[in-house]
């Protein structure tokens, strides 16, 4: 038998501690974030304070990767058909490499600190090393029928390209490298940006939104060619970015720019087709998420064409916070009650339903403690008040708390129900 | 293209538009109408899982010789969703709304997972394997639709 053939059964599945520890792991970096933001008020003055740079690591890395790498140990067998090798060694080493890397590399940025940069790379360098070795061997003789199984592929290679990047910058910081240091962290944003977030969003929605919201299908055009297309013009650009033809690369973002509002629209009008009468937490999420993507593209349009500090600001805290962090977290409650219920049910027990072991009422509390601190943190961006900063940045620690606390909640059902 | 990719999922989306329907109706506390809706739903759902089980994985387990395989998981799954039918049953005839809405929740996702295999493995397996056996027409004939575009 192939490893497909074994990869749908629950016995293939991954313990439910292997998603878990990361999903557990990841709030606690987004409150940390809350919390560099009440310590250290002025660090939103530019995108290149070493306090902005270290709050975008403690999200991108700390928070989002943490969640991306759990999911994917699960998911890849799901929609890949693609188990990952001893899931739970890797796992184990993933993990505490994502989550020890995650805290040198945000110190390194964060103090300035060349020897914390240098352990930053060698963690994270064995974490994804180590990942993308044992995901890339899992997919090697998967059948790529659909556009999910493909796009996963190419966002691992650009989540990869993404890492390479950043480990030279953390060299060039540390004073290991000698590269243009400009021309490689544009490249690194774009690739961490779209190259691997954004095409794993893209590769999840496809199947996620029409599947959970009952919407009608993305458009066929859109799931064959959107993850080639953003590809192509990714390559293009950054052969622009190094080539310094710098005309060509405007024409190229712009055109990425598009491609992700594409995305981000064709999302939304599906969403206002869908067949459920009531859209549940994971579909406003989805909703807020599309819009903020929309609104920090059009804040990166607004960096080039306008020379003032704010707009980059803005434009990273739509797309991280506003954008991926919400897309995260509407799955993020899909998933984890879900994985509750079935490995109780696998073990034969008498598992509650899914509301039981995660009621709707403390998620929307969650959900709006955390768009109440995104519009907070736009004003404090905006107006570079000291005080609405530390404002903000209680609101990240509470949404955050909520969100581990929400998770906590659906673990303590699952324990309740495996010792009933 | 019809084949039997496109054909099966094409016939998961017309399930779950049924169950859309069920669940607008008894969210809005219409218990008739909604345990009509329901009942359709389940209708099809039998008729789906039938042609699989009758039709598609016999095929399938005979061609490739693999009775233990990914067939064997589908076929567990949809006793496992045989099971949350029966409980958003038991919940419509208790006319208990928050009691459905989870069951339902619960059954939505074992569905889309399930489905997410078949569509982005099984199907395009058996689509693979079963290239010379023309399955679809005696499939849309099972389903008793129209065939997928």
């Amino acid at each position: 038998m192939t490893a497909a053939d074994l990869s749908l059964s629950y016995e293939a599945a991954p313990t439910f501690s292997t998603p878990l520890r990361f999903f557990l792991t990841a709030p606690l970096f987004g409150a940390l974030a809350g919390g560099v933001l009440l310590l250290v008020p002025d660090l939103l003055g530019s995108r290149w304070t070493p306090g902005a740079l270290a709050l975008t690591h403690l999200i991108a890395v700390g928070f989002m990767l943490n969640i991306m790498f759990g999911a994917l140990f699960q998911i890849l067998p799901v929609v890949a058909g693609a188990a990952i090798p001893n899931a739970r060694v890797v796992a184990g080493i993933v993990h505490v490499g994502l989550a020890t890397g995650a805290a040198s590399l945000t110190w390194g940025l964060g103090a300035g600190s060349p020897p914390f940069l240098t352990a930053a790379v060698v963690l994270l360098g064995i974490t994804f090393g180590v990942f993308l070795v044992a995901a890339g061997y899992g997919l090697r003789r998967t059948p790529i029928a659909q556009a999910t199984p493909r796009d996963l592929r190419f966002a691992l290679l650009g989540f990869g390209i993404a890492a390479t990047l950043g480990m030279a910058l953390a060299m060039i910081l540390s004073g290991g490298l000698s590269l243009p240091l400009a021309t490689v962290v544009k490249l690194h944003v774009g690739w961490a940006w779209l190259g691997g977030s954004g095409l794993l969003l893209a590769a999840t929605s496809w199947v996620v939104v029409p599947m959970f919201q009952i919407t009608p299908n993305y458009p066929a055009r859109l799931t064959r060619y959107w993850a080639l297309l953003t590809c192509a013009a990714l390559v293009a650009w950054s052969a622009a970015v190094l080539a310094g033809f710098s005309l060509l690369e405007f024409i190229l973002a712009i055109a990425l720019a598009a491609l992700s509002g594409a995305f981000a629209i064709t999302t939304l009008r599906l969403q206002s087709r869908s067949r459920r009468s009531v859209p549940d937490n994971t579909t406003r999420a989805f909703q807020l998420a599309m819009s903020c993507m929309i609104a920090g593209l059009l804040c990166i349009v607004a960096a080039h064409r306008f020379d003032h500090d704010a707009w980059p600001v803005l434009a990273g805290i739509l797309i991280l916070h506003g954008g991926f962090v919400t897309a995260i977290v509407g799955m993020l409650y899909k998933i984890v009650p879900f994985l509750a219920w079935l490995h109780l049910s696998q073990a034969g027990m008498k598992a509650p339903n899914m509301k039981k072991l995660q009621p709707d009422g403390p998620v929307r509390k969650h959900l709006i403690a955390h768009a109440v601190a995104l519009t907070v943190l736009l004003i404090a961006a905006l107006s570079g008040s000291t005080l609405v900063v530390r404002a903000a940045g209680v609101l990240v620690m509470l949404e955050f708390g909520l969100l581990f606390a929400n998770l906590l909640r659906v673990l303590g059902a699952y324990r309740i129900a495996r010792n009933a | 293209m019809n084949d039997i990719t496109t054909l099966m999922s094409h016939d998961h989306r017309s399930c779950d538009e049924s169950f859309a329907r069920a669940e607008t109706a008894i969210s809005r506390g219409k218990w008739d109408e909604g345990t009509a809706e329901l009942e359709k739903f389940i209708a099809e759902l039998e008729t789906h899982f039938t042609a699989e089980e009758s039709i598609l994985f016999p095929r399938f387990e005979s061609v490739t010789g693999m009775t233990e395989g990914p067939t064997k998981v589908m076929r567990g799954e949809h006793a496992d969703m045989r099971d949350a039918v029966e409980r958003m049953r038991d919940a419509v005839a208790r006319r208990d709304k928050d009691d459905y809405a989870g069951e339902a929740e619960t059954l939505l996702i074992l569905m889309q997972q399930h489905n997410m295999k078949e569509e982005n493995v099984l199907y395009p397996m058996c689509d693979a394997q079963l290239a010379g056996e023309n399955l679809p027409p005696t499939l849309t004939k099972q389903l008793g639709r129209e065939q997928a575009a």
